[in-house]
This record gives C-alpha cells, sequence and structure tokens, in this order.
C-alpha cells in the first residue's frame, strides 16, 4: 500500500513556528494557563522558596556537624567488623563488583542515548547547583560549600548550555560510557574527600575491578552462548552472597576433629546420589515409590536419632531429588543435568556445613556483622530465603486441597494482620523459649529468620496474584498432553505466574528493604541504628543525630529509589500488563 | 439534497493539525449542507478520525477555520460548550458509562447540560430506546449488553440532547458481523429523518446506499469527494481507484 | 456387537494408587505433622518456663504491673489491663488521627500529580518519591528528634508562634482546641439528629432538582439544617438529659434477662449461620440442570461450615462466662452513656482551651490546657502520615487514570462541564479502583503505628514490651498483640469488603 506512489497535492509542512514555544510560551502554557493555576503557581513557589530558605539555613548552620560523617565511614558500612581483618570486608565488595562488571557485559547496558539528554542533564545538575548555591548565602554563615557549589554550578550549566549550542543534531552516545564517566569522577571525589585512611586505594581497585571484568566479561561472551552465561553468572550470584557471609566474612576455622567422623559418610551419600536417581528413573511407577518411601522412611528416622546435621539434610535433599525424578528426569538428557544438579548441590550444601562448623577466627565479641553490611544481609537474605517459602504458601493457598488451603490461609493472614515488629520480638524472645536451656541463636539470625517468615506471607500473596492471571487455557492445554499436575505447576503455570508477578517481587523487595531498620529496635547493629545511637553517642560526634538520620534517609532512599526505577524499566522491557 | 454548500452547517477552510512533528491534518476545505449525510472514508491514520475530532473540539486544529452552526470553534470555553451540546458524537468503544444503568446514562446529560426535568428526560429515554428497538434494556447496566446494544445506547445517548450534527467515529469497527447490521440500521433511520450526519466508516454498502457525498482522506487531506454514484462508478484520482480496488476486491 | 466391553463393573484402584485416598493422606500426614511439631514446642517452652520459674496465665492482665507510661489516660496503671488499655487507646489516637490526615494530603497531592500545572505536579511527585522511598523508622525517629532537639526550648513565658493558638517547643506541640465538657453528649444527641436532618434534606433537594432539573443548592441546604440543630441545641441541650434514662431502662433490663436466654438465643444463631451457609452454597453449586456433582473439597467445606457452626453453639452453651462477659460489657457501655446524660444538666459543651506554661517544679512544663502533641507523639504521627500519604496519592493518581479516556471523551461531547465530568463520570469510577489499596494502606498505616516503641510512645508494643521486660510474660504479650491487631486487620477489612461489594461494577 504504498501511497507515496500517488501525487497528492499537499506536501507536509513542519509544524508552525508558533508551536516551537520557547520558555515564556511554555511557561504561559503550564504554569499560568487559568487563574487558578496561576495563583496555584504564584502560592507554591513562595512556599517552595520558603521551604528551601528554611532547609539551606539548617543545612548551613554553624551548628550542624556533617564533619563527623567522613571519619565514621566504616563504622557506618561494617560497624564492629574487627579493623585488623577489614581485607575480608573489601574482598566481599571486590566480588560483587567483578560479577556486577561480567553481568554488565552479558545483560548489556541500557543501549545508547541521545548526547543532547546528556548535555541538559549536565546543565540542569549545574543549574540546581548554582541556584541551591545563591539561596544558601542567606543562611548564617558562608562556607566553602557555598563557594563550590556557586562555582561548581557556573562551570557546569557553561558547559552544558555551551555543549547544548553545539550539538544540535541526533548524536548518540552508549549509556555504559556515561557510566563509566560519573564512576571516573566519583573516584576522583573519593581522593579529594577526607575519608578514613587506607580507604581510597581500595575503592579504586573496586571501580577497577568493575571495568576488568566487564571487559572479561566481553571476552568470555566470545566462547561461551549468551544462554550458558546468563546461566553461569545467576548461579555465581547465587552462591556469591553465602560465600560472602559464611566464609569470606566469618572466616572460620575448620575444626578437622568434630568433621572427620562423618564427612566420609556424607561424601559416600553424595557419590550415591547418582545411582539412586539413575535407578528411580528407570524403574517402574510402583518401585520407584517403594525406594522413595524407604528414603523417606530413613530421612526422617535421621532426625529422630540426631545423625549429625550435614547427614540429616542431605538425606532430605536426597529424598527430594529422587521424589522429583520420576517425573522431571525421565529422558537421558534431563537426568545427566538431574546428576550434575545433585552433585553440584551436595558438594556446595557440605561446603556450606564445614564453614558453618567451624567458629569465628575474629578477633571480636561474637557479633561481627553490622551496619550497611548487616541491612543488605537482611534484604538480600530475607527475600531469597522468603522466595521458596512465599512461593510455597501460594500454591497452598490456591490449592484444591483443602487443609493445605486452610493451613496457608491462616499462616497468610496471621502474619499479615501483625505488625513486623512483633514478628521480630516473637523471633528474639520466643523462639529461644523453644530451643532447649542454654541454647540460642546469634540475634542477626533469629531477625533474619522472623523477616523472612513476614515477607513470604506477602511474597505468597503477589505470586498468587499471578497464578490466578494465568488463563484457564493453559491448563487445559497442559492436562490434554498428559501432565501430571506436579509438571503442570513447575513447567507452565509457576513460571507464568512469576513473569506475570516480577514488578510486584521487586516492590515487595524494596518493601522487605525498608523494612530491615526495624531490626535496629531489637537491638541489632543494622545501619539505622549506628546512624542513630552508636555514632550520635561518640564523644567526638555529639549534638549529630538530627544530621545521621539525614545521612540514613538519604542512603536507605538512593538505594529504594534506585531500585525502583530500575523495576519500573524492567516491567516496560518485559511488557508485564500489554500482553 | 444537492451537494452545493446552499445553507452549510459545518464549514472548515484550510484545518491543519500536528500532533509533535507529525503532520495530521494537511490543510482540509470542506462544508456539509444541512441535512446531509457525509462518508469519511480512507486507509488507517489518514486523518479522517482526527477530523471529525476536530469538529467537537475533542482535538484542537491548530490553523484554519472551523464554524459549526454559525458558531466558530475557537479556545473560547463559552463557544465549545455551546458547539458540543449541538454536535452528538458516537464513538468505536461506546464509551457509555459503566456505572450507570442504561436508563441514567441517557439522563444524565439531559439532566444536567439541557437541564430537563427528571421526568422529561426519562420520557424522552424511553421514546429514543423503543426508537433503536430496546426499551426493555433501560433499567440494565452497559456491562450487561451486547456490543451491538451498547452501540445502540450510545446512539440514543447523543439523540436525548437533540443535536443539529451526528458524528460517528467508526461505530461499528469493534462490532461482530450480525451487530454491525443493527447499529447500522439505526444509521439509515436516522439519515431518513433528514439528521445531518458525518460518519467515519468502513462499511461501503452504508455509503453506497446511505450517503450523499463521500469523502475519501489520505495523508491528512481530502483526495476526492463526490455522490455516491459517481464515486464508486467512474474515480478520478489513481488513489481512489486503488483505495476501492483494495476495499472492494473482498 | 458381540465383543463390546462390559461397563459393568469398573474395578476399584488398590488404595496407594487412589487418587483421593492419597490426596487425604498426604493432607492429613501434614496436617498430622504441623500439629506434632507444635506440641513439641510448645512442650519444650513449657518444660523451659516452669525451669525459670514462669508460668503460662494471665496474671499479668490483673496484678500491679509497677511500670510508667509517657502519657495517655493511665500513667501509672495500676493492673496490666489498664496499661493495655491505655496502649490501644494511644494506638488508635494516632491511627484515626493518622488515617484523616494521610488521606487529606494523599489525595491532594494524587490530584496535584494530574494537574496541568505543571509545578504542582513536579512538586507532588517529588513529595511521593521522597516519603515513600525512605524507611518509615527513619521518618519517625527523625521527627521525634526533630521536635525534641530544634524546636525553641520552653520558657515560662513562651507563647508559640501564635500566642493564644499555637505553642511549638521541645516539651511538644499544643494547640488551642474546644474540649468537650460534661454537657456534651447532650448536645451530640442534637448533632446526630442534625446529621440525619441533613441527609434527609440533602436528598430531597437532589430528588427536586433532577425533578425540576433546576439547582436546587441540596448543600446549602443539608447544611443549614445541621447548623439549625447545632444552634438550637447549645441552648436546648438539658432537655436531651431525658435520653438518659433510656439508657438506665436497658442496661436494667440487659441484666434483668438470664444468662442462659443469650446463651440459646447465641447458639441457635450460630447453628443458622452454619445452616444458612451450606444452603447458600447448595444452591450456588445448583444449575437449571440439577445439583452439580459435589467434590470431596466441597464436601469439605461443607462439613467444615456445619462444624464451625455446631462448634460454636457448643462453645456458648459450655461456658457460660464468655456470655456474662459479653452481657457484663454491654451493660456497662449502657450505664456508661447512662451517666452521660441528666435531664435538665445545663452548661455550655465545648469550652476552648488555649496552651499555656506551667511550672510546677523547676523547669517549665506545658500546661493541660491546650491539646498537646508530644515529641513521641508528633514523631509517630508525622512519621506513618507521610509515610502513607505518599502511597495514597499514588493509589488515587492510578485510580484516576485507570478511567479510560474514552469516558471523558464521551462525556466532554455530551456538553459535560470539567467539573460535572469529573463529579459524575470519573470519580465514581476511579473511586472503586482506589477503595481496595487505600484500605490495604489503612491497615498498614495502623500496623506501623507499632513503631512508637522507637521514640517511647506508648502504644501497644511499647506498653507489652515494658511489661515483659518486667514480668518476662513474653508469650502472653505475644497473644495480645496479636489479638489486638487482627481484630483491627479484620474490621477495617470487613468494611472495605462491605463497601467493595456495594460498589461492584455489573457485568454480563
Amino acid at each position: 500500500m504504498n501511497s507515496e506512489s500517488f501525487d497528492l497535492p499537499l506536501p507536509p509542512e513542519p509544524p508552525p513556528k508558533a508551536l516551537r514555544i520557547g520558555w515564556l510560551d511554555w511557561a504561559r502554557n503550564n504554569l499560568f494557563n487559568s487563574v487558578f493555576n496561576g495563583t496555584l503557581t504564584v502560592i507554591l513557589t513562595a512556599g517552595m522558596l520558603l521551604l528551601i530558605l528554611g532547609v539551606l539555613r539548617f543545612v548551613f548552620s554553624p551548628d550542624r556537624r556533617w564533619e563527623v560523617m567522613p571519619p565514621n565511614a566504616a563504622n557506618y558500612v561494617v560497624e564492629a567488623y574487627p579493623r585488623d581483618d577489614l581485607f575480608n570486608m573489601w574482598l566481599s565488595l571486590w566480588i560483587i563488583a567483578a560479577l556486577a562488571g561480567v553481568s554488565t557485559a552479558s545483560w548489556g547496558m541500557g543501549g545508547q542515548v541521545s548526547v543532547i539528554k546528556v548535555v541538559a542533564a549536565v546543565r540542569a545538575i549545574g543549574a540546581t547547583a548554582l541556584v541551591v548555591g545563591v539561596l544558601s548565602l542567606w543562611s548564617p554563615a558562608g562556607s566553602a560549600t557555598q563557594t563550590v557549589l556557586v562555582w561548581g554550578g557556573v562551570v557546569l550549566f557553561g558547559l552544558g548550555a555551551g555543549a547544548m549550542r553545539l550539538v544540535r543534531e541526533e548524536r548518540e552516545v552508549s549509556v555504559a560510557r556515561v557510566l563509566a564517566i560519573v564512576g571516573a569522577l566519583l573516584v576522583g571525589l573519593v581522593w579529594y574527600m577526607p575519608l578514613e585512611s587506607g580507604t581510597t586505594w581500595p575503592l579504586t581497585i573496586t571501580a577497577l575491578v568493575v571495568v576488568a571484568f566487564h571487559w572479561v566479561g566481553k571476552l568470555v561472551g566470545q566462547w561461551l552462548s549468551a544462554q550458558l552465561m546468563k546461566r553461569v553468572i545467576t548461579v555465581l550470584w547465587v552462591l556469591s552472597f553465602p560465600v560472602i557471609y559464611l566464609h569470606i566474612q566469618r572466616n572460620p576455622s575448620l575444626v578437622w576433629a568434630e568433621v572427620t567422623p562423618w564427612l566420609p559418610w556424607a561424601g559416600l551419600l553424595i557419590a550415591v546420589g547418582p545411582v539412586v536417581i539413575w535407578v528411580v528413573s528407570r524403574a517402574g511407577r510402583e518401585q520407584a515409590a517403594g525406594v522413595n518411601f524407604l528414603l523417606g522412611a530413613v530421612a526422617i528416622y535421621s532426625w529422630v536419632i540426631q545423625w549429625p546435621m550435614a547427614i540429616r539434610v542431605l538425606f532430605l535433599l536426597l529424598t527430594l531429588f529422587s521424589l522429583a525424578t520420576p517425573t522431571f528426569a525421565a529422558s537421558p538428557r534431563a537426568r545427566r543435568a538431574f546428576y550434575w544438579t545433585w552433585l553440584a548441590g551436595g558438594l556446595c550444601t557440605l561446603y556450606f556445613f564445614l564453614m558453618g562448623i567451624g567458629s569465628t577466627d575474629l578477633a571480636t565479641r561474637g557479633h561481627f556483622l553490622g551496619g550497611i553490611n548487616l541491612t543488605i544481609l537482611l534484604a538480600v537474605g530475607g527475600t531469597a530465603l522468603s522466595f521458596p517459602l512465599g512461593v510455597m504458601l501460594a500454591l497452598g493457598r490456591t490449592s484444591s486441597m483443602p487443609i493445605f488451603r486452610i493451613l496457608s490461609i491462616v499462616y497468610i493472614e496471621v502474619v499479615r494482620g501483625v505488625p513486623l515488629i512483633t514478628v521480630l520480638f516473637f523471633g528474639d524472645k520466643v523462639i529461644p523459649r523453644f530451643l532447649p536451656p542454654g541454647l540460642d541463636f546469634a540475634g542477626e539470625a533469629k531477625a533474619l529468620l522472623a523477616i523472612t517468615a513476614f515477607s513470604a506471607a506477602y511474597l505468597a500473596e503477589n505470586v498468587r496474584g499471578g497464578l490466578q492471571a494465568v488463563s484457564k487455557g493453559q491448563t487445559e492445554a497442559s492436562r490434554a498432553l498428559g501432565m501430571t499436575t506436579a509438571q503442570m505447576t513447575m513447567l507452565i503455570t509457576l513460571p507464568q505466574a512469576l513473569r506475570v508477578v516480577i514488578p510486584a517481587l521487586v516492590g515487595q523487595a524494596i518493601a522487605l528493604f525498608k523494612d530491615t531498620s526495624l531490626v535496629a529496635i531489637i537491638g541489632l547493629a543494622d545501619f539505622l541504628r549506628v546512624a542513630r545511637d552508636i555514632v550520635p553517642n561518640q564523644p567526638d560526634s555529639l549534638g549529630s543525630i538530627l544530621e545521621n538520620l539525614l545521612l540514613a534517609a538519604l542512603v536507605y532512599w538512593i538505594f529504594a529509589f534506585s531500585f525502583s526505577r530500575a523495576s519500573l524499566r524492567l516491567e516496560k522491557r518485559l511488557g508485564v500488563g500489554t500482553r | 439534497m444537492d451537494n452545493g454548500a446552499a445553507n452549510p452547517i459545518i464549514v472548515c477552510e484550510n484545518v491543519k493539525k500536528w500532533f509533535g512533528d507529525f503532520q495530521a491534518l494537511r490543510g482540509v476545505t470542506t462544508s456539509v449542507a444541512e441535512g446531509e449525510v457525509v462518508v469519511v472514508i480512507g486507509p488507517s491514520g489518514s486523518g479522517k478520525s482526527t477530523f471529525i475530532r476536530c469538529i467537537n473540539r475533542l482535538e484542537q486544529h491548530q490553523e484554519g477555520r472551523i464554524v459549526v452552526a454559525g458558531i466558530e470553534l475557537t479556545s473560547d470555553v463559552r463557544n465549545i460548550e455551546r458547539i458540543r451540546s449541538e454536535v452528538g458524537m458516537v464513538f468505536q468503544q461506546f464509551n457509555l458509562f459503566p456505572h450507570l444503568t442504561v436508563m441514567q446514562n441517557i439522563t444524565l446529560a439531559q439532566v444536567w447540560v439541557r437541564k430537563r426535568s427528571r421526568s422529561d428526560a426519562e420520557e424522552r429515554a424511553m421514546a429514543l430506546l423503543e426508537r433503536v428497538g430496546i426499551p426493555e434494556q433501560a433499567a440494565k447496566y452497559p456491562g450487561q449488553l451486547s456490543g451491538g446494544q451498547q452501540q445502540r445506547v450510545a446512539i440514543a445517548r447523543s439523540l436525548a440532547m437533540d443535536p443539529q450534527i451526528m458524528l460517528f467515529d467508526e461505530p461499528t469497527s469493534a462490532l461482530d458481523p450480525e451487530m454491525i447490521k443493527e447499529v447500522l440500521e439505526v444509521m439509515q433511520e436516522l439519515a431518513g429523518t433528514g439528521m445531518t450526519i458525518v460518519a467515519v466508516t468502513h462499511e461501503m454498502g452504508f455509503a453506497r446506499e446511505v450517503a450523499n457525498r463521500i469523502v475519501l482522506f489520505d495523508e491528512g487531506q481530502i483526495v476526492e469527494e463526490g455522490p455516491p454514484s459517481e464515486f464508486f462508478a467512474n474515480p478520478r484520482h489513481p488513489r481512489t481507484k486503488m483505495f476501492l480496488s483494495q476495499i472492494l476486491s473482498h | 456387537m458381540a465383543n463390546r466391553p462390559s461397563l459393568a463393573s469398573p474395578t476399584r484402584p488398590p488404595l496407594w494408587r487412589n487418587a483421593t485416598f492419597l490426596k487425604w493422606a498426604a493432607q492429613i500426614g501434614v496436617l498430622f505433622g504441623v500439629l506434632a511439631l507444635g506440641s513439641v514446642l510448645v512442650g519444650e517452652a513449657m518444660a523451659n518456663m516452669r525451669a525459670q520459674g514462669l508460668a503460662l496465665d494471665w496474671d499479668l492482665l490483673t496484678d500491679p504491673p509497677g511500670i510508667q507510661l509517657g502519657e495517655g489516660i493511665f500513667i501509672k496503671p495500676s493492673t496490666g489491663l489498664e496499661a493495655f488499655y491505655t496502649g490501644a487507646v494511644n494506638m488508635l489516637r494516632v491511627a484515626l488521627s493518622g488515617i484523616v490526615a494521610a488521606t487529606v494530603v494523599g489525595v491532594i497531592v494524587g490530584i496535584a500529580r494530574l494537574s496541568s500545572n505543571w509545578l504542582a505536579s513536579r512538586l507532588a511527585s517529588v513529595f511521593v518519591e521522597s516519603f515513600r522511598n525512605i524507611p518509615v523508622l527513619v521518618q519517625v525517629v527523625f521527627w521525634f528528634f526533630f521536635a525534641s532537639t530544634f524546636f525553641p526550648v520552653l520558657e515560662e513565658d513562651s507563647s508559640g508562634p501564635i500566642p493564644g493558638v499555637l505553642l511549638v517547643s521541645r516539651k511538644g506541640v499544643s494547640f488551642a482546641w474546644p474540649f468537650p465538657q460534661e454537657t456534651f453528649w447532650q448536645w451530640g444527641a442534637f448533632l446526630v439528629a442534625g446529621l440525619l436532618t441533613a441527609r434527609w434534606a440533602y436528598r430531597t433537594r437532589m430528588r427536586r432538582a433532577e425533578e425540576l432539573g433546576e439547582d436546587t443548592r441540596p448543600g446549602t441546604w443539608a447544611l443549614l439544617a445541621f447548623l439549625a440543630w447545632a444552634v438550637v441545641g447549645w441552648f436546648a441541650h438539658p432537655l436531651a438529659g431525658a435520653i438518659g434514662w433510656l439508657f438506665m431502662l436497658l442496661a436494667a433490663s440487659v441484666g434483668a434477662i438470664p444468662v442462659l436466654a443469650y446463651q440459646v438465643i447465641l447458639a441457635l444463631i450460630s447453628l443458622y449461620l452454619g445452616w444458612r451457609w451450606i444452603n447458600r452454597f447448595l444452591d450456588s453449586r445448583r444449575s437449571p440442570a440439577g445439583l452439580a456433582k459435589l467434590t470431596d473439597d466441597d464436601y469439605f467445606r461443607m462439613i467444615l461450615a456445619g462444624a464451625l457452626g455446631a462448634g460454636g453453639a457448643a462453645v456458648l452453651m459450655l461456658l457460660p462466662a464468655a456470655t456474662e462477659v459479653g452481657t457484663n460489657v454491654v451493660q456497662y457501655l449502657l450505664e456508661f452513656c447512662d451517666q452521660k446524660f441528666e435531664f435538665l444538666r445545663s452548661g455550655a459543651p465545648l469550652a476552648i482551651g488555649t496552651p499555656s506554661v506551667d511550672v510546677p517544679g523547676r523547669f517549665p512544663q506545658i500546661a493541660s490546657t491546650g491539646l498537646t502533641m508530644t515529641p513521641s507523639f508528633f514523631g509517630i504521627w508525622m512519621g506513618v502520615t507521610l509515610y502513607t500519604a505518599s502511597f495514597i496519592a499514588e493509589i488515587v493518581r492510578g485510580g484516576i487514570l485507570s478511567v479510560p479516556k474514552g469516558q471523558s471523551e464521551a462525556g466532554y461531547a455530551l456538553g459535560l462541564r470539567r467539573g460535572q465530568l469529573l463529579r459524575m463520570v470519573i470519580l465514581p469510577q476511579a473511586f472503586r479502583v482506589i477503595l481496595p489499596p487505600l484500605g490495604n494502606q489503612y491497615l498498614n498505616l495502623s500496623k506501623n503505628t507499632s513503631l512508637g516503641i522507637a521514640v517511647a510512645f506508648p502504644e501497644m508494643v511499647q506498653v507489652g514490651q515494658t511489661m515483659f521486660n518486667q514480668t518476662g510474660d513474653t508469650i502472653q504479650v505475644i497473644l495480645i498483640w496479636m489479638a489486638f491487631y487482627l481484630s483491627i486487620s479484620l474490621l477495617i477489612s470487613v468494611l472495605i469488603n462491605y463497601y467493595n461489594r456495594r460498589t461492584q461494577l455489573v457485568e454480563r
């Protein structure tokens, strides 16, 4: 239908000049387009100016003690972690940085952005700095910061405005390059800021690690298929957090005498696993059920007679694998994947048990988690652990089996009906009541358990929404293909449901991140507690509580805001809601 | 009922409209006489919907003049309100108010815009529902009706305002084939009463039988217009020929 | 025809292949496992507590707790029950005033985000993005310390930014407030009558407006009707004191009927509810073709409903104490109302108190003449209000945007004005979308009041924690918390569901 070939009389014209509006017309259209809006604009401008002046007067008041922050940087981030062992923390950061670098190479960095947008952003930042700097001249004391703001603003605004005149046509630059420049500027800032000594080099190394591993990822990406690469990176991310928290930060010392009695048995169990899977997958329906029954009985019995914990867990794991085998590992290919998954999973379990049993080698009074480090552990750990529990609860609530349904509903509604702080108190005060006398978990572990239990109920409701959104045709089609209920759930319903609810799940993770601040109330040294109690009560930084709370607000805000923006982009890319 | 603009009720002069940098209308000049039935056809994206939405200012034109029933369309709020109550519009997606019953849908604007008493408005609504053939649905909600029934309620809702002009924006495009017929019958009956109608539609049968004039839009301009007999039998412009061959081939 | 397969006797599968049997075996197995785990844990807890000299009893409600609360009805409660009562009332004060304030702020900001005024919409989004991305606890703590360190120090001659109306200091924010007096309830009866009249007047005038097609000012009429009652009541309220006799009569009759009668009536209601649920369920499974085949799940639901009804009846009959407590509470409430009314008791129903400073000892304090927000109250109230308002704003915006564009186009095409369109077409439809998440936010706000513990505001959780720090009765306190918050959650969700059902769209 190429209508261009017809000679229509009227060619297209560019919009009339009056439509390309200058800023005066813009103001008339957007600020003063009616009497009401004009009045509103005047009132809001006045109110805003007063508010900004008040805030600036607060910020630049000579009473403010912003200078206490740089020397306390390590307190905010790791709190009581022994300063002699800080290398462990840097190593943790570098691992994350390396993974982030590889991920950027594999996932790509959002493509291109137009130069005009970047320049406009620079101009806007400059203008803001200039306005804030000028307004701050009305506040009590002049300071170096004000000078920096004013002159920095002038320079940035001038650069932006000048560049704006030069780049008129649509030129584009890759987002990665812009981010690299911003990162380089930040590293420069690190060298300029009066941070705690010994932090400039490690921070610089962190930036270098990101860049280096970005290239490593690109190189490896040429050899591996994109799909395999993504899978490997996902596994590395999943493993990285337990390795960091259980091994690197905890720095355990392994006592071989405690391990040797059961280690050979555990090894044997892992080695026998593939044989069991093979037998179960080749056997008939009833024989397989018999093997599974036997395994299940041994697994339960092992808890009753209290075999070593690692053996108990491995047996339970093997039972689960074996139960899943007839349904999911029928083909030779799937069976091979099952062998490898079992071996890898078993070895990882064993590794974490070995690390978990050894006591920490750090010279502390027992607790070494604190600050932002603890906040991140609770947020990431809570999200990861509550995910399987939440999915199980959601499946239970939508199940056709009434007792499962009732148990799930009661759990979900009770937990959603009470505030998180009561659940935290339950974990802190009531869990010890259930344990044999003298035994207690670490406060961090109890808080993690409570947060997980709490978050799972909310997550279950999100997943349930997704499960209900899967059309009935899908379940009918999978029934028609002869799938069992388990296969249908794992292969058809659940993947579709989870895809639909990804934005809701990210929202839930952000809410969880904010909620971790509540552990400050039960006495854990998370970031909020450091900012509220620990730093302002040090002799050198007395009277800096409002400053510290504002810092806390800013840091939480940056995390939560950037995650919610990322989630919005993800939502757009997945096209959720536009199906 | 000749084509001459003897008593024009809608006059458009060189109407232009842009969406950002895209020009949707490139200068449309035409007029519609009182009692005339004009059918606007054209490929999708040709600007025909934008054109009729400009007539009651659901879109603002940026250059040129539009005069409806002797009132020029400017940004004067009073003019816009007067024109809107003289011009009825029927949408592709019906746009009935889902929270109101059929009766309430038809009486709402009568009471609040035309300031009629409730009993008068209900009487008028019942008369119109009978005219469009669904008096028994008055107490139901739009969600309970079929698409064809909803569109007929929408027509009744517009007619209840006693408009001088009726605009139809692809009224049958969202309907199943057997429902298209019931809506077209209502429109045909309406044309018979001497109502001025401007309709965007792909129903060529309706255009051939009912229209006084057919207007072909492409790329934001009128390519060709004329009475249906002439328009279908010997189109002059090659664009028209191609459009007709595509649309009539099946 | 000869070798047609026989349909006579389908072979029953063996038990271990019978799907229904397996399903129930698994469920009962899991249920048994959960119960076993629970009983093991409870047993362990009981043993541990016995070893520590604690018992799982409810003495903490009746014993003197020996604690002091920051503010509230009982500052030095003489029983645990009084302490929890104070905490509950404090919590409700924050929750209710917070819900009102958050709704007002949230609706304004939400509409401002959609405003055609660029500045208003930008400021609104800055508001939303700032407050919803900072943990509410950080905000609560910040406002508390802001009030208690940044506000001016209270001096003997402090009179605040607006003398006689508003007094801001580190000891709290005190403002002028009309305090209800002894005769307030008598006047209140007139106000209720005024409200009913106003409602009636509004509806009548509205109907007239629709009949005549002219503006009959229903709002003005309603307001005038209400004001008339209020003004007349201000002087005539001693007459309304006669209502007291009605309450006295009711209280006496409630006490006169034996407990057994209430028990029987309530038990019958319980049985009836169970029976009605089963009946309705069967109706919903019935089609013109007859009763659909019931699954085992359906039978389970019916048996459960029946069992709950019968169980409720049995509990009511076997435990007269429960019913007795209920009637006592009702009787107490009626007697309480009775005291509030006294025929020909006179005096102004309201007296305006203004903020002032009092110097009881060495240091000036805010006198109780005005209504005072302590720094703790200020912190928790500001925190939960602004945090929730940012979410409500998003909900309002989403609700308005969820109404399709075609609706406003159709409204404009009919000649409706912007205000009319908003009131009659957009808002009624947006409201349906807004309501359920709004209820959720009210629930969240109520639960977030528990963060008062971080700023020493004596609400339920803070009182509970103070209690178990004294007595060690953690399990009891947590059960009390659960009962309290679950009832509030239940109440709010019942209200929301009720409104939701009333405003649902009718679909095919």
